[in-house]
């Protein structure tokens, strides 16, 4: 579905990320560790359209999408969640998630979706973005990358900001929506969620992927246990 | 009183549509266009030809207002093209030279064919009484356009997708990319709409007062004054800051003098960014 090749890309001619590959099957859940600063955000900006990459390929069902800008990249059925969510402040939780089906009038059934995943947003439509707490946020991102119907979502460090109890329900959330068929990417710090969550992972360490492996594999590799699983 | 008061709305109303046309540009691109009141006179222009030319008043204002929004159009094509590609403060500054210069350009053309031509759409009939205050009918004219055209932007931002979308620009640009919407798209239809609104205030000023071709730094510099007090970005600021200038203005051009409340005006404003440097409804950074 989606097959990244030689990828690199970075900030003011120097690149963060250099010669990454992965790809991803459809329905699969895959996941990016690495430490804070090993590229994991420059690398999903590169492969969501809002960073150029300075080399590589990026395909998505066939098409070569690298370097296309974001806004044509998520209609095309990506769907990225970044870690500061970019929601819509001043807008109401409505208005945010209406927008996440943009240019279309927001479809009911999909709606209906969100709400039932997250009935806190349906309790607060009326709120706006930017007085609700930090959980409820994210929640909102979630909401609003799944109103356009994407094929495959794109998480950064979906629990950035939240106590341990609202970081397991994102992942259940995110659970829900696996099982219902779609297709995740997410990177994470917070390594033993992602790990119960995810079928495969990569190691990105110093911009370069290092490892990678089914979930059960790299829970046994040494490294990966001493680097990110505080097992010595 | 109560006469300066009304003729401080009227004039205040028209203050909050002009303010709005900067604010909206600045608010979603991060451009301040200073050639704003030469897009407003250039359009006055057209129509006082147009009328000279034997053209009906209505078709002729449609005119106007359509070049207005060519205006927009072309600035968004040309010039601005430059200034998108930086970021920040750069840009800003980039934009306040160039359409500076644009501004000088247009009104050493104007100053230099047409020294003499005003547009002066004046209504005739007698005086209406408002409140016991006998109004010019150009006044409630130009302040009922006025007034269905706040009707019609605020509905736009708020019901239709298309509305929304410049909004969530004005709120987040990433988030916006993020849903899908292309920002220079939503700055070149708000850049259209700047015109629109800037010609569509020259000519409904026109009812009132003229509008002559060395109008065009007023213009501007009374636009920003209301959209900084405002708080630039906010539409609903531009209208308030619209109106209490407005009203503040018009008392004391009665009490104190024309000269003076300009004065007056300007250490308002002043005094409002001194105290609210974000301005009335302006969002904190």
């Amino acid at each position: 579905m989606l097959e990244v090749s030689g990828l690199a890309a970075g900030y003011q001619g120097s690149d963060v990320v250099q010669d990454v590959a992965f790809h991803i099957d459809p329905g699969e859940a895959v996941m990016i560790i690495g430490s804070n600063g090993a590229g994991k955000t420059t690398l999903f900006r590169a492969v969501v359209g809002l960073l150029a990459p300075s080399a590589g390929d990026v395909r998505f069902e066939g098409e070569d999408i690298a370097g296309m800008p974001a806004q044509r990249i998520v209609r095309r059925g990506i769907s990225f969640v970044p870690a500061e969510r970019h929601l819509f402040p001043r807008m109401t939780v409505q208005e945010n998630l209406s927008l996440g089906a943009y240019p279309k009038r927001p479809d009911p059934e999909t709606m209906a979706v969100v709400m039932d995943l997250f009935p806190r947003l349906d309790e607060r439509r009326k709120q706006t973005a930017g007085t609700m707490s930090g959980g409820e946020q994210q929640m909102l991102a979630v909401g609003r990358a799944l109103m356009s119907n994407p094929s495959l979502i794109v998480l950064d460090e979906p629990t950035t900001g939240l106590a341990p109890r609202l970081a397991a329900e994102a992942y259940e959330a995110l659970g829900v929506l696996r099982d219902r068929g779609l297709t995740v990417l997410v990177a994470e710090q917070q390594v033993p969620l992602a790990m119960a969550f995810s079928d495969r992972g990569y190691v990105l360490e110093n911009g370069r992927i290092k490892t990678e492996g089914t979930s059960a594999e790299l829970a046994q590799d040494p490294e990966v246990r001493r680097a990110y699983l505080g097992v010595a | 009183m109560t006469a300066s008061i009304l003729d401080g709305i009227v004039l205040g109303l028209q203050f909050g549509l002009l303010a709005t046309g900067l604010t909206l540009v600045y608010g979603l691109g991060g451009v301040l266009n200073l050639a704003y009141g030469q897009m407003a006179v250039v359009s006055a222009m057209v129509v006082f030809f147009a009328m000279n030319a034997g053209v009906p008043a209505l078709p002729a204002v449609l005119l106007g207002l359509v070049t207005g929004g060519l205006f927009g159009l072309l600035l968004d094509l040309t010039i601005l093209r430059r200034v998108y590609r930086l970021q920040g403060e750069a840009r800003v500054l980039l934009s306040l030279l160039l359409t500076l210069g644009v501004a000088f350009i247009v009104d050493g053309f104007l100053n230099w064919r047409y020294p003499l031509q005003a547009l002066n759409l004046f209504i005739g009939g007698g005086p209406v009484e408002i409140l016991g205050v006998p109004m010019r009918r150009g006044s409630l004219v130009a302040s009922a356009i006025t007034l269905v055209t706040f009707g019609m932007l605020f509905a736009f931002f708020r019901f239709t997708t298309l509305g929304r979308g410049v909004r969530s620009v004005i709120e987040d640009e990433e988030g916006a990319r993020l849903v899908g919407i292309d920002p220079s798209r939503m700055m070149r239809l708000i850049l259209v709409l700047s015109g629109v609104l800037a010609a569509l205030v020259a000519i409904t000023r026109s009812m009132v007062v003229p509008i002559d071709v060395q109008a065009g730094f007023g213009i501007t510099v009374f636009a920003l004054i209301v959209a900084v007090v405002g708080g630039l970005g906010s539409v609903p600021g531009a209208l308030l800051a619209g109106i209490i200038l407005g009203i503040v203005s018009s008392i004391a051009a009665t009490y104190v003098g024309t000269f003076m409340s300009f004065v007056i005006l300007l250490a308002g404003a002043g005094l409002t960014i001194l105290i609210r440097p974000s301005g009335l409804l302006g969002v904190k950074e």
